[in-house]
């Protein structure tokens, strides 16, 4: 089935699935079959997200609702639109009998360039021996440091085809800084290139192992040369130096030492080509061949106010990722970059994957694993933490290492967690659609993302604090959520949350007397918390006082003061007050002022009482 | 405090009395519209039963009536003249002083029963007794054995002044006499 119904969240938003992310949003869109409009499916919020395309209607959202999933789509058109009519893209689902084979055919390309360092199986005899079915698309290529101009090797791991900016890179083994992902991944591609286009020429060449280089190139040339493979020698194809012998990177155009010219016969042909492999890893199966196409009609959004063009590149940018595809991936191999003689000990991929495990029993094999992990942890936080982009890279990661920390302390659901659900889940200005609704849109977005952040059960936000929150404090929990990044302005946040009443979200922001905003869940009235208070106020009927008082406390009670109450049910102390003074303009409790402070009570003053006689 | 037999039984104080809040001013206006019609009636009943009929407000504040003991709660002086300024209106207080002028001051009339009350109440009595066209002093009529059952035994002389000259407007009694020595007749 192509058009799937969805679930949606308590904010009427898609629910996401695990590591979905969400890129673009865009409302006012009509879904068409074919030529014809589907009925009840004319006006609508469009989520794209990472995996999937989701339509929300704005009408009966429980009712009407669809996904595509991504992996389910063939090809994409745009239609920019003419005249009157919206532009629109269209969907093309995969013929259904062939999707199988197409998953099959990417899941057996993508896997074993990712799993083949970090897999226990492959590790299992020797680590210098690597028994590999395919070569590894890239790991010869070397780049050139752009502050140090040393060629280093791009690192075995990186493939050009599903590497982005996420991957983290190793820095430059001589200088230590961290080559570009762009510098990087031109060079994976130029090695792929170079191989596939001149392996006579590298075979010509035999390989010399380089001695005085790391043990990382040195794995390959060991293992090249006993597997002794054609496609396998170009790597780490040198070239001596006419002049001085200096063996040199291929990529080298004068040579490392005395500078002479390398040009010569080697300089491969191919270099200038485009990288064929590097848009689409996919086989040709990729594309439709005429059968089986009329067997699911296409899907065409039609966007009447705009956005069809971002929508459209967000669109290209996901197809091209296929995030989908790392779903049950193992995780992305750390890169190799220590060296020495604990490069054993910290090459364990991360930390579930055990790689290579010094066999050992009893304690002292528990202590090396919490060694292995201990240090696996530090490299990652490490790496982290070394530039912004490889933060942004291991955000993931850290993320579930904070976690794990934090569940290893006991002190389960803090604020990480939030941080944890509210990455990747946040709408961004700049995921919404351009036109004059932009703003209102981005409004209503972020007023059912606050929603979603409130009522989400895991999270618990409301239910910690009482059910009740000053908007100042959701504001400051809201943004720490978001880690810090994207930020709300409090002008927007505030014109969100007023915003909860018309979409008929599951909270409602309440103004106190005193002006005080706060956010509280829709079911929770006035009069229930009043309720509540005077329940309570009852209770201290029946429970004797811990020392005597002066009045009757069974016929009285006791009065309380804010803070009790802000105890009692968990409130901030200002949210306390606010009630308080709330239930005592409604009559239902009175106040007493002394030096001990401002305590409330029930209120046997007022009529609404049972009336106490005069005399007694 | 004006001149008066104490009673010697403790007044019975409501049960409100001992409830700590009573003692604050209540900022909600129902609330507080209600505590004040308590105090009104806590007063009046109090000063009822010790025969006050002339309270000084200042003196007051530290008497059981406005100072509960046992709470350590005592009414401000500004409450207090709230609760009179409210009694007022309903009638059952006014300020003491000439012509009104003793507005905001220290002394105030407390009228459990308000002159007219009383003018009538020594016309029943007087009629009772059969006492009409006999002269009766204002000192036996107060202060006498005779009238020691009755509730303006011990009575004010300025309230009696006043309560008096109701009846002489209305032509049921004359009043007559010197400053010290004044006797009434009764028609």
């Amino acid at each position: 089935m192509f058009l799937k119904t969805i679930d949606l969240t308590t904010a009427l938003r898609p629910a996401y699935l695990p590591d979905e992310v969400l890129l673009f949003v865009q409302d006012n869109v009509g879904l068409y079959e074919g030529k014809y409009k589907i009925p009840d499916h004319q006006n609508g919020h469009v989520y794209l997200t990472s995996h999937r395309l989701c339509y929300v209607d704005n009408d009966d959202p429980r009712k009407n609702s669809l996904a595509i999933d991504l992996k389910d789509v063939d090809r994409y058109e745009l239609y920019t639109g003419f005249l009157k009519s919206s532009p629109k893209i269209t969907l093309v689902p995969k013929p259904s009998k062939r999707s199988s084979i197409q998953n099959r055919a990417i899941s057996t390309l993508g896997t074993p360039s990712r799993s083949a360092t970090s897999s226990p199986l492959s590790r299992s005899d020797s680590p210098f021996h690597l028994p590999k079915p395919e070569p590894p698309p890239a790991n010869t290529a070397t780049w050139v440091c752009a502050i140090c101009s040393h060629s280093n090797p791009v690192p075995s791991n990186f493939d050009p085809t599903t590497a982005n900016e996420r991957t983290p890179l190793p820095p430059c083994l001589l200088c230590g800084c961290k080559p570009a992902f762009a510098h990087v991944l031109k060079a994976a591609i130029a090695g792929t290139t170079n191989r596939q286009s001149q392996p006579t020429s590298a075979l010509l060449k035999t390989p010399v192992p380089v001695r005085g280089r790391t043990n990382i190139p040195g794995i390959f040339n060991e293992q090249s040369s006993s597997n002794g493979l054609a496609q396998q020698t170009s790597k780490e194809a040198t070239f001596s130096c006419r002049r001085c012998t200096f063996l040199n990177h291929p990529s080298l155009r004068s040579c490392e030492l005395c500078g002479a010219s390398l040009v010569s016969e080697d300089l491969p042909t191919g270099l200038d080509k485009p990288a064929p492999r590097s848009e689409s890893p996919g086989p040709t199966l990729n594309h439709p061949a005429g059968p089986g196409m009329d067997i699911n009609e296409s899907i065409k959004l039609s966007f009447r106010d705009g956005g069809a063009n971002v929508l459209h590149e967000r669109l290209k940018g996901s197809m091209i990722q296929r995030k989908w595809l790392l779903e049950n991936a193992p995780p992305v191999p750390k890169p190799n970059r220590a060296s020495g003689a604990d490069s054993v000990a910290s090459t364990p991929g991360s930390v579930s994957t055990s790689g290579e495990r010094v066999k050992a029993i009893g304690i002292a094999g528990l202590e090396q694993q919490r060694l292995d992990v201990q240090k696996n942890n530090e490299l990652v936080i490490g790496t982290a933490f070394e530039d912004l982009e490889a933060l942004m890279a291991s955000a993931k990661e850290i993320v579930a290492l904070a976690e794990s920390f934090n569940s290893s302390n006991g002190l389960g659901s803090s604020e990480s967690s939030a941080v944890a659900n509210a990455l990747g889940l946040v709408t961004t200005k700049e995921m919404l659609g351009g036109g004059s609704s932009s703003e209102t849109l981005y409004i209503s977005e972020l007023s059912r993302n606050l929603a979603e952040f409130l009522t989400d059960d895991a999270r618990g936000v409301l239910r910690k604090v009482g059910g009740i929150l000053t908007l100042v404090d959701l504001w400051a929990m809201f943004n720490r959520a978001r880690g810090g990044v994207e930020l709300v302005s409090p002008l927007d946040f505030e014109k969100a949350a007023r915003l909860w009443e018309k979409l008929k979200l599951p909270v409602r922001l309440r103004q106190f007397k005193s002006g005080v905003l706060v956010v509280q869940g829709s079911d929770r009235t006035d009069d229930k918390t009043i309720k509540t208070l005077l329940t309570w106020l009852k209770d201290l009927h029946s429970f004797p006082p811990e020392r005597e008082l002066p009045w009757d406390w069974q016929l009285f009670g006791r009065g309380v003061t804010a803070q009790d109450a802000a105890e009692r049910f968990g409130w901030s102390i200002g949210v306390a007050e606010e009630e308080l003074e709330m239930a005592e303009e409604k009559g239902a409790l009175c106040r007493e002022e002394s030096i001990e402070g401002l305590k409330f009570w029930e209120n046997w003053i007022g009529d609404t009482q049972f009336s106490i006689g005069t005399s007694a | 405090m004006s001149a008066s037999l104490p009673s010697t039984s403790p007044f019975p104080f409501p049960r409100f009395y001992n409830f700590p809040p009573f003692f604050s001013r209540q900022p909600t206006l129902q609330t507080h519209h209600s505590q004040l019609r308590k105090w009104s009636t806590l007063i009046l009943n109090y000063c009822r039963h010790h025969r006050i009929f002339k309270l000084s407000l200042i003196d007051a504040l530290d008497t059981e009536l406005l100072y509960n003991k046992s709470l350590d709660k005592r009414m401000g002086i500004g409450e207090v003249r709230e609760v009179v300024e409210f009694m007022r209106k309903e009638g059952r207080a006014e300020w003491a002083g000439e012509g009104g002028k003793g507005v905001g001051g220290n002394e105030v009339w407390i009228w459990w029963r308000n002159p007219e009350e009383w003018a009538s109440l020594f016309y029943e009595w007087v009629d009772d007794t059969a006492q009409k066209h006999t002269v009766l002093t204002l000192y036996e009529l107060t202060e006498s054995e005779a009238t020691i059952s009755q509730e303006f035994h011990g009575m004010d002389p300025d309230l009696l002044q006043k309560a008096l000259s109701i009846l002489v407007k209305r032509g049921k009694a004359q009043v007559f006499g010197q400053e010290d020595q004044q006797g009434v007749k009764f028609f």
